[in-house]
C-alpha cells in the first residue's frame, strides 16, 4: 500500500511538471485527468491515443504548398514505385482516391497507369488542395479530377464507392492509423485495391542520433524531435488488423545526399515532414541547432562533403475481400494425403 | 480568359458549388451520412448532426474543425420524423 500511496504521489509530481512544463503548448483539458497525462484525450477524441498535432501539421502543408519544389526526387521516386504496382494488376480502377502526403506527384506520374479515369484528391491543407488543382490544370492530359479538403482520420467518403485508394507518403502523421485504414478498406468497392507508402523506422536515422547528441551535450537532456514510425513487421500487423484480403509489405531504402545538414531541414519543410508531436519542446535554441548541424556533417559526412539522409519507405498493399479471391481451404478439407504426394512427386527431389 | 470561363463552368455544373460526381461520393466525416447541398449558405449540411461543411472556392471542406453548427438544427429535428434526428 505504502508503495502504492508514493507511486501516486510521484505520479501527481510528474503531472505538476509536466503541467508547468507544457502549460503554454496544450489545451487545458490535456491534463484534465492523470490518464489524459499519459498522452490520452479524455476529450472529443473518444479516449484515443494523441501523439500528433494534426492542426499543426495542417499549418506544415499549408507552408509547403508554396515552400515545395516543382519535382522533388524522393517523392517521385516514391510515387513512380507505388504506381508501378498497378501495371502489376490485371484490373482497371476506373475510380481512384488518393490521400494527401505526395498526392501531386502522384497525380502527375499516374500517366495513364491503371486504368484510372476518375482520381479524387483529397488533403487536410486547403492550400495544398488549390495547388494541386493549379498543377492539374496545367496539365490538361483529359483525366477526370475532383478535389477535397478532409482529413484521413475521418474520411467523409462513402462506402464502396472506389476501386483504389492511394496514400503516398501521407499516413504515418495518423493518430488513428488502423482506424483511418479500417475507413479507407469501407470506402473500397469490394476487390479494391488499397497502395500505402508510409516512412519507417529508419527514417533520418542520422538525423536522429545527431539531435540526441547534440542536445545531450547541451541542454543536458532530449525532447523528442522525430516521430515515432511504424516497422515493418507493424505493417503487416496493420494491414490484417485493418481486415485487408491478401496483404503484402515491402520494404525501400533511399539515400539523398545534402550539399549541408542545414539543407535537410529546407527539405523536410517543404515536404511538410517537420515536427508536429503533441510533446515537442516548442524552442530550438541556435547552438544546439549548430551543434546538430556539426554532429551531422562530422558524424556522418561523406568524402566528397555531401551528408546522406536515409529515407526508409514501406509499401503496403491490401484488397477488400471478395468471393474470387484465392483463400486458404478450411483445416481438415484436403481429400489428397501429404505421404501420397510425396509418393509421386518425391523421386523428383532425391 | 479560358481559365475563369473553365472556372466560371465548374462553379456552375450539378449540384450547385461542386460537380455531381464528387457530390455523390461524399459523405459526413463523423457519421458516414449522406449530405445535403444547401443553396442558401452554400455548404454541405449533415442532417444527422446538425453541422453545415463550407465549399470554398469550388473545394468542399469537409474537416470536422471546419464544420459549423447548425443553429436551427434543434427546431428542424423536431419538424422531422425520422427516428434518428428525435434521438438527439
Amino acid at each position: 500500500m505504502a508503495s502504492g500511496a508514493a507511486a501516486a504521489a510521484r505520479r501527481v509530481l510528474l503531472l505538476r511538471h509536466r503541467n508547468r512544463g507544457h502549460q503554454n503548448l496544450l489545451p487545458a483539458q490535456h491534463f484534465s485527468s492523470a490518464a489524459a497525462a499519459d498522452g490520452l484525450d479524455g476529450g472529443d477524441g473518444g479516449g484515443r491515443v494523441k501523439i500528433f498535432d494534426r492542426d499543426l501539421k495542417r499549418r506544415h502543408r499549408d507552408r509547403a504548398a508554396w515552400a515545395m519544389r516543382e519535382t522533388d526526387a524522393l517523392a517521385d521516386a516514391v510515387a513512380d514505385n507505388l504506381l508501378d504496382r498497378l501495371e502489376d494488376c490485371r484490373k482497371a480502377f476506373p475510380s481512384a482516391l488518393c490521400l494527401g502526403g505526395s498526392a501531386g506527384a502522384v497525380r502527375r506520374l499516374i500517366r495513364g497507369r491503371g486504368g484510372i479515369e476518375k482520381l479524387t484528391m483529397m488533403d487536410m491543407s486547403a492550400e495544398m488542395v488549390k495547388k494541386w488543382r493549379e498543377l492539374d490544370n496545367a496539365a490538361g492530359d483529359g483525366l477526370e479530377t475532383h478535389f477535397i479538403v478532409g482529413d484521413e482520420e475521418f474520411l467523409p467518403i462513402k462506402e464502396s464507392s472506389q476501386d483504389l485508394v492511394m496514400s503516398c507518403l501521407g499516413l504515418h502523421w495518423t493518430n488513428d492509423l488502423p482506424g483511418a485504414m479500417i475507413q479507407c478498406r469501407l470506402a473500397l468497392k469490394p476487390d479494391g485495391l488499397f497502395l500505402a507508402s508510409i516512412l519507417g523506422g529508419d527514417t533520418l536515422k542520422e538525423l536522429r542520433i545527431a539531435c540526441t547528441i547534440a542536445q545531450m551535450e547541451r541542454e543536458g537532456g532530449i525532447s523528442p524531435r522525430m516521430s515515432p514510425l511504424a516497422q515493418v513487421r507493424d505493417a503487416g500487423n496493420l494491414l490484417s488488423r485493418a481486415g485487408f484480403a491478401l496483404p503484402g509489405v515491402d520494404v525501400d531504402r533511399y539515400t539523398v545526399k545534402y550539399n549541408s545538414a542545414l539543407e535537410i531541414v529546407e527539405h523536410l519543410r517543404a515536404m511538410g515532414e517537420t515536427n508536429a508531436l503533441f510533446q515537442r519542446s516548442p524552442i530550438l535554441k541556435r547552438d544546439t541547432a549548430l551543434a546538430t548541424a556539426a554532429i551531422y556533417q562530422s558524424m556522418f559526412g561523406l568524402e566528397d562533403g555531401t551528408i546522406p539522409a536515409t529515407f526508409q519507405v514501406i509499401y503496403m498493399t491490401g484488397w477488400r475481400e471478395h468471393s474470387s479471391q484465392q483463400k486458404a481451404k478450411q483445416r481438415g478439407s484436403a481429400t489428397v494425403s501429404f505421404s501420397d504426394i510425396r509418393k509421386q512427386f518425391g523421386s523428383d527431389q532425391d | 480568359m479560358r481559365r475563369t470561363a473553365a472556372l466560371l463552368l465548374r462553379h456552375g455544373g450539378g449540384g450547385g458549388g461542386i460537380s455531381q460526381a464528387l457530390a455523390d461520393m461524399l459523405v459526413c466525416p463523423l457519421t458516414k451520412k449522406p449530405l445535403r447541398y444547401c443553396e442558401a449558405s452554400g455548404s454541405l449540411v449533415s442532417d444527422a448532426v446538425g453541422i453545415s461543411f463550407p465549399i470554398v472556392d469550388g473545394i468542399p471542406s469537409l474537416l470536422p474543425k471546419d464544420g459549423k453548427l447548425l443553429e436551427d438544427h434543434q427546431e428542424k429535428s423536431g419538424h422531422e420524423s425520422s427516428p434518428r434526428d428525435s434521438s438527439h
